[in-house]
């Protein structure tokens, strides 16, 4: 699913060494939870996967694909094996839920028949079949980060990125998230995500990869959180 | 796309296709005026007929000589008369004596020969001066070659200001839908998916403002054309048809092919993503 050899990545114009010798494998139906302090490389380690920034030495594939080599044009065709999650939901205020989601399907110029399936179906998944005409406004944001989810998976991808998709949220409504995100691992996707919360990590007890001024310094199945707070 | 921007984006595109007709019409007269070079050869004064016919004769035979006509004194002073005008003044102090010479006018297929010719005729023991426009046509020319120049230059700044009103007008639309266009991005929409309906709005933008430029020029033309027509009929204007259809069209792709370009230059920098 996603391997990395010798991974080096610099922000040129701050000369910040981002991340520097990362070596990984994560195989189809991991779930995989990358944690660290704040400033330690994960949101980067993310981007490279969507390709948002080019890695500047190593190796990179993702779904099979040479990230590193691959020509702009054939970014997008990585980007649906994909699906991801933010912080911040990334809603579009003047659509509803279902449009929010369809919207996904739509701009990959998905059949209109297909379209009106998956969006009912994702819809289900996490919840909100009933609030489909509801705009982001009227729901809480456990619910919008919901819709994002739905977003996220509508296309079928084989591997969710959640970048602290439960940062802004309640302990409670963190566990629901994390119930769709155990849902949606069990059928088969792999689940990438970045957080600080030790309560979530050290109970589901998946695999950790702890990165620290850009480098992995744990990476262990069944892990545990390991930072104070 | 607001009412605001697409007329400025006409007001452009009309003084554009303005300046555009204007050095074509200079052009054209330039080109007339070179065509109608002329040397007008006098005669000095008490040379035989014959003389005359047989300098008329070699002239016709000399290369590049479309044609030549002998103009007798009276014709000289008619013509001259009729160029006066009202300015009776010249005449009254002539008192009907007529101090203008005989002359022989030669037509040259090319303009280029003008000065060599006017100097082998020169020559000729009968020949009291051989002259022709040089000084008005030489400066004739150093005006349209500025005009030219200054009218492309102008034409630049003008095509470079309405680059500048789409891609910003085009902007703020981009701005608005960054959100929109990020998601896209990150759902793995390609570029071009993004890029059209922005290229469309730009495209649709410099075409509204090209047909109404457009309305505007015709009409303009239309009436300096009979303006003309009545006071100035020798300047030789380009007829309307089909040099305005030419100019609606280029006015109108021009408009167009900015359109797309300054949404092409807007969205650069947000499908950096
Ligand atoms: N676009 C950028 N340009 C320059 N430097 C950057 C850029 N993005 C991140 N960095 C730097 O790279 C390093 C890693 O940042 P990154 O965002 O990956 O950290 P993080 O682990 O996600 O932190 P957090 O937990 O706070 O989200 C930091 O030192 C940061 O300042
Ligand atoms: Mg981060």
């Amino acid at each position: 699913m996603i391997h990395m050899k010798n991974l080096k990545k610099i922000y040129d114009d701050t000369g910040t060494i981002a991340l520097e010798n990362i070596n990984l494998d994560v195989k189809k139906g991991e779930f995989v939870f990358l944690v660290g302090p704040s400033g330690a490389g994960k949101s980067t380690f993310i981007k490279l996967l969507l390709r948002e920034v080019v890695p500047d030495e190593g190796v990179l594939t993702v779904n099979g694909r040479d990230v590193i080599r691959m020509s702009k044009k054939d970014v997008p065709y990585l980007r649906r094996g994909l699906g991801v999650i933010f912080q911040d939901y990334r809603l579009l205020p003047d659509k509803t839920v279902y449009e929010n989601v369809a919207f996904a399907m739509q701009v990959i110029e998905a059949p209109r028949r297909l379209i009106q399936r998956n969006v009912n179906n994702v819809l289900e998944i996490v919840g909100l079949r009933d609030k489909y005409k509801c705009f982001p406004n009227q729901l809480s944001g456990g619910e919008q980060q919901r819709v994002a989810i739905a977003r996220a998976i509508v296309n079928n991808p084989t591997i969710l990125i959640a970048d602290e998709p439960t940062g802004n949220l309640d302990p409670e409504t963190s566990w629901e998230i994390m119930d769709i995100f155990l849902k949606i691992n069990a059928a088969g996707t792999t689940i990438l995500m970045a957080t600080h919360d030790k309560e979530i990590v050290n109970v589901m007890k998946k695999r950790v990869i702890a990165i620290e001024d850009g480098h992995i310094v744990r990476d262990e199945m069944r892990g545990r959180y390991g930072y104070e707070n | 796309m607001s009412l605001a921007s697409v007329s400025t984006v006409a007001v452009s595109l009309f003084i554009l296709g303005m300046f555009t007709m204007l050095v074509l019409n200079l052009n054209k007269l330039a080109e007339n005026l070179e065509s109608q070079v002329q040397i007008n050869v006098y005669i000095k004064e008490d040379v035989n007929r014959e003389d005359i016919k047989d300098l008329e004769g070699i002239i016709k035979d000399m290369q590049g000589v479309e044609n030549v006509t002998y103009v007798d004194r009276e014709t000289a002073m008619e013509t001259f008369k009729k160029r006066l005008g009202d300015q009776t003044s010249i005449l009254e102090a002539l008192e009907d004596t007529n101090p203008l010479p005989e002359s022989l006018v030669v037509e040259l297929k090319e303009p280029a020969m003008v000065q060599t010719a006017a100097e082998t005729l020169q020559k000729y023991d009968i020949v009291e001066e051989a002259k022709y426009g040089q000084d008005v046509i030489e400066h004739l020319f150093d005006i349209t070659r500025l005009l030219r120049i200054f009218g492309f230059g102008l034409m630049l700044l003008l095509a470079g200001a309405t680059l500048f009103i789409i891609s910003n007008t085009i902007r703020l639309t981009v701005f608005a839908r960054r959100k929109e266009i990020a998601i896209m991005k990150y759902v793995g929409a390609t570029d071009w998916f993004i890029r059209w309906p922005f290229l469309l709005e730009g495209m649709v933008m410099g075409l509204c403002g090209g047909i109404i430029a457009d309305i505007f020029l015709q009409l303009g033309y239309a009436e300096v054309e009979s303006k003309i027509y009545n006071t100035l009929a020798f300047f030789p204007l380009i007829p309307a048809d089909p040099f305005m259809t030419y100019i609606s069209i280029g006015v109108i792709i021009t408009g167009m092919f900015i359109g797309a370009m300054g949404s092409t230059i807007s969205l650069k920098r947000f499908l950096e993503v």
